[in-house]
């Protein structure tokens, strides 16, 4: 023990001191020299003499010196130092390679970190709360939700220390009283239980939370709580905020707090509600469906009590309360998980899915840049053959030389990562400033932490190990005596090479990128001309958010009046009302019912879609009509139930017969109407969608309560100028709806996200690997063809062709290119295959043209790649080439 | 003899066991191997001088200016606790090892 202190002791001492302790070993030696001297003077030199027959026992000074030096054990970390120095005064002397590995790396790491942050943000980071890990999300009996009396009796049901709900579904109208024309606009709330803050321990930064006893539902509170974002971006950072009235769904409620800034919900995926709101009498259940479903379920853990335990308590609490409820065939608990854990279900699972294939690519992007590094090397480290051939033939440890390759590696892989985080933060800014086209209030706060920086480190250690360990390895495994010759050993022309194998990785790497990326372009193109099977251009959609507590209000004549006011105004070739949108969030009802079609005595399931919508409809969408009519004015209440059926329903469930004046009766809704017109298909919910089934029901004749109506413009030209007027006419009907008008065409931006953000990121990602491959190749070939300069020279003195010389040096290249590209193409079959969810019908994964594209697109680059420096070898002049040497 | 002739580490052994009577100066510890050995070791100070910094880099020695002789200041060095028991069991192997090659010696 002490001996090691004393060791650390001395090694610190001399590293500190190194200039003293030189100066008291020059003293030890002078001092020894005089000594010696001494005693030949003793023995009868004469004192010249003496000295210098001391000076020639002595031996070198300088040598000396450094053995000593060495000796203390100083000489590590020197030489580790110095050759950071050296090694980066070497790379600084070649720009074009450290240009070329810096970007390799920097594109490689910056995609690694902005997708590690990504998923983070989206997966992974649990929710700004009191201590996560106690809190729990749970599914119980029939789902996600659960009734307002089913939460009471949860959370009084003692199974956990208390439950709190929440609902991030539904909208609420805000009065902007600052906004143009002081019109409403619709926002999404996180509606929660009085307890919510207290079970939850969400933080608010100014005022405070309202408490369990103060925001009883029986009290009917207004209050709310608002978040940082909506504090400063719509009501202007108001310093007095605290204790003024927000006017939400048209009645007043008192802000009594603010959350901090970028708060990551309860609600997780970055979803960042703009107020939270608790139940009361108009947000709250209706009284005439008490078991509707409204609140997830979010609770606290007892102190000490574990993850299965709480799981075991409320599954046995829930099944309990589903038998008192008369309900036996559910119950119990379907997913009970802490918050921590990153979010299990299904839309988890796709983006989890989607994140999964990004964080392949983008690794695969770092390695294709690593084994470009790693060439360009490998090359290095043989153009330098004779000089570390040299340094091993005058003693040069290899133990040395490979650190100080590393080093070299290592530099590359600092400044290369440090411009990747640079990368990778500016590519944060843009994604934090970014609003997705979705109707949802998701902020992705992408932040660069410790995290994000152990994860940067991680790729470093990665990119230095794969790119410079290689390269340094072999650069030292060598014969000496060729090497300082300038011979060729016979292993250059060997075929597999560790240049060679990683060419082909980086061949068959690429390929996968680029099959991937070419058929998310081509997914993307192809829903670009997809026909949605109505007129997009020309046309705007107005969305009117109604007053979710008015359960009285007449949607349908007010959506009525809204038509007709826009009628009225120049410029508008058609208007038309509906109460869902095709191809955005709110399409019509998924249905699958019993029918009885014409009075049949059989039943039979139907599957179709339910799109309720007004007179001119079909006209207005430009949905052809084929057969029967549109809906007109007095198809509503009172006169006799009609229906129009769009083609694959008559086909699919209306025989061969003439559909028009069938009857169709549903069993579970007891609906029983004739259908009236046939309409061509369209698509419902997606571009990609195959073609769905449709029923299509008069409006006024629909007895179900509107969250949301549409009124469609067909404009005579440019929809965007009409975008004002028809809002303007909309806002000044009811003060309390939301209105938001935008052409048809930006409106269905939803519908085009994920084949968008697929297109152009995987797209990108391609090129770059592409763009890596085809320079890896390049510089192989030219490297090789340098090699062979004598060799071709020669060959072609004694008569080869210049065909025979261009096949000899593109020989390497097709090898390397074939097999990577095979390996590649039958890779990318197997992987891209959980891709399909993403991709529009009709295009397969296995899409030839994506895979024949990327086999082309090789042939043709490698044939570029090797071409350059096969033209320098069919010119190489036989009597230059043997001078060279 | 010369130092490159002794087998590896028996240096370290003869500066060991020089310092173990007494703290002496790098000159007084080659003087005192070649007096006692004879004049048949010679220490060149191009061995001997790397030899001490590694001794002292190993805990094994110290070292410490004081007043040489002829009252100049000089670098005295002197065995560390580690560097006796060092010296034992260096003594008793290279016994060992010598005893075991003059018994082949003799007897092959």
């Amino acid at each position: 023990m002490a001996r090691s202190l004393d060791i650390l002791r001395f090694r610190v001492r001399s590293l500190l001191h190194r200039q003293q302790a030189d100066t008291e070993l020059d003293r030890e030696l002078r001092d020894h020299l005089e000594l010696q001297a001494a005693e030949y003077v003793a023995r009868g030199m004469t004192p010249d003499d003496a000295r210098r027959a001391a000076l020639a026992t002595f031996g070198g000074v300088q040598n000396v010196r450094e053995e000593a030096r060495d000796a203390r054990g100083v000489a590590v970390i020197e030489n580790v130092l110095r050759d950071f120095r050296y090694t980066l005064r070497a790379l600084l002397h070649e720009p074009m390679l450290l240009v070329a590995a810096t970007l390799s790396i920097a594109l490689g790491v910056g995609g690694n970190i902005a997708v590690f942050s990504l998923a983070r943000a989206v997966v992974f980071a649990p929710p700004d709360a009191r201590d996560p890990a106690t809190l729990v999300n749970a599914r119980v009996s029939h789902g996600s939700h659960v009734s307002y009396q089913r939460w009471r009796d949860i959370d009084a049901g003692g199974a956990l220390e208390r439950f709190a709900g929440y609902s991030i579904e539904g909208e609420v109208n805000w009065l902007d009283a600052g906004g143009a024309g002081g019109a409403a606009v619709s926002i999404v709330p996180m509606l929660v239980t009085a307890n919510f803050f207290e079970v939850t321990g969400t933080p608010v930064a100014r005022g405070r939370a309202f408490s369990a006893a103060e925001a009883r539902m029986e009290l009917d509170p207004h209050v709310a709580v608002i978040s940082h974002e909506f504090w400063q971006l719509r009501l202007g950072g108001d310093s007095g905020i605290i204790g003024r009235k927000l006017v939400i769904n048209g009645e007043p409620y008192t802000v009594m707090g603010v959350l901090p800034s970028h708060l990551r919900s309860v609600a997780g995926f970055g979803i960042a509600p703009a107020v939270y709101l608790p139940l009361n009498r108009s947000l709250g259940p209706d009284s005439r469906a008490p078991k509707a479903t409204i609140v997830q379920l979010v609770g606290r853990l007892k102190p000490g009590q574990g993850l299965a335990e709480g799981r075991a308590a409320l599954d046995a609490l829930d099944r309990r309360l589903a038998r008192l409820d008369g309900d036996t065939l559910y119950g119990g608990v379907q997913d009970f998980a802490s918050v921590n854990t990153f979010r299990t279900g299904k839309e988890a699972r796709t983006i989890g899915l989607f994140l999964a294939v990004l964080g392949v690519v983008s690794l695969s992007v770092l390695l294709i840049a690593c084994a470009n590094v790693a060439g360009l090397l490998i090359a290095r480290g043989t153009r330098r053959r004779q000089e570390i051939a040299v340094r091993l033939a005058i003693g040069g440890s290899r133990a040395r030389l490979v650190q100080q390759l590393m080093i070299e590696g290592l530099w590359l892989a600092l400044i290369g990562t440090a411009a990747g985080i640079g990368l990778s933060v500016a590519f944060m800014r843009v994604v934090n400033s970014l609003s997705l086209p979705i109707p949802f209030p998701i902020a992705l706060n992408l932040t660069t932490d410790r995290a994000v920086f152990a994860c940067a480190l991680g790729l470093v250690a990665l990119t230095v190990l794969t790119c410079a360990l290689l390269p340094a390895l072999r650069a030292t495994r060598m014969s000496l005596v060729p090497a300082l010759k300038r011979e060729e050993p016979f292993y250059i022309v060997r075929r597999f090479t560790a240049r060679g194998v990683l060419l082909t990785g980086q061949v068959m790497v690429s390929t996968i990128l680029l099959v991937t990326a070419i058929l998310f372009v081509r997914n993307l193109v192809r829903t670009q001309v997809t026909s949605p099977g109505f007129e997009v251009n020309h046309a705007l959609v107005a969305q009117i958010g109604f007053v979710q507590g008015r359960r009285d209000a007449d949607h349908a004549t007010f959506l009525q009046a809204a038509a007709d006011r826009v009628r009225s105004l120049p410029g508008v070739a058609g208007v038309a009302y509906a109460a869902s949108m095709p191809l955005t969030v709110h399409t019509g009802s998924s249905n699958g019912l019993t029918a009885r079609i014409d009075g049949s005595a059989q039943t039979q399931h139907v599957e179709f879609s339910r799109e309720i919508v007004g007179p001119e409809y079909f006209s207005t969408m430009g949905i052809r009509v084929l057969g029967g009519r549109e809906f007109v004015e007095t198809d509503a209440a009172g006169t006799p139930p009609v229906a129009i059926v769009n083609e694959v329903f008559a086909r699919r469930y209306l025989g061969g017969k003439n559909p028009l004046g069938q009857r169709v009766q549903f069993k579970e809704d007891s609906s029983d109407f004739r259908v009236v017109g046939v309409v061509a298909n369209s698509k419902m919910r997606t571009l990609g969608e195959d073609e769905r089934a449709a029923i299509y029901v008069p409006l006024k004749q629909s007895k179900k309560s509107l969250r949301v109506g549409f009124v469609i413009t067909r404009t005579q030209n440019d929809p965007t100028a009409l975008v004002g007027p028809v809002r303007q006419a909309l806002g000044a009907l009811d003060k309390s709806v939301a209105v938001s008008v935008e052409p048809m065409a930006s409106a269905l931006q939803f519908a085009l996200l994920p084949s968008r953000i697929g297109a152009s990121v995987l797209g990108t990602l391609g090129l770059l690997g592409l763009a890596l491959a085809a320079f890896g190749l390049y510089a192989l070939v030219s490297y090789s063809v340098s090699r062979r300069v004598g060799e071709i020279a020669i060959r072609s003195a004694l008569g080869a062709s210049r065909g025979a010389i261009l096949r000899l040096v593109m020989r390497d290249a097709t090898l390397h290119v074939g097999v990577g590209l095979a390996l590649g193409l039958a890779v990318s079959a197997l992987i891209t295959s959980p891709l399909s969810a993403f991709l529009v019908a009709g295009l397969s994964t296995t899409d030839p043209l994506s895979f024949g594209g990327t086999a082309l697109v090789f042939i043709l680059v490698s044939l570029l790649a090797s071409w350059l420096p096969a033209r320098f070898a069919m010119r190489v002049s036989p009597v230059v080439a043997m001078r060279l040497d | 003899m010369r130092p490159s002739d002794l087998i590896q580490g028996t240096l370290d052994l003869l500066i060991l066991k020089s310092l173990a009577t007494e703290p002496r100066h790098g000159w007084a510890i080659a003087k005192r191997i070649q007096t006692v050995s004879g004049d048949v070791l010679q220490i060149k100070q191009g061995s001997l001088y790397p030899a001490l910094h590694r001794l002292e880099a190993q805990g094994l020695i110290k070292s410490e200016w004081r007043q040489n002789e002829t009252g100049r200041d000089a670098k005295f060095y002197s065995l560390t606790k580690a560097g006796h028991s060092a010296l034992e069991t260096e003594l008793t192997q290279w016994e060992r090892l010598s005893g075991a090659i003059r018994l082949t010696l003799r007897n092959a």
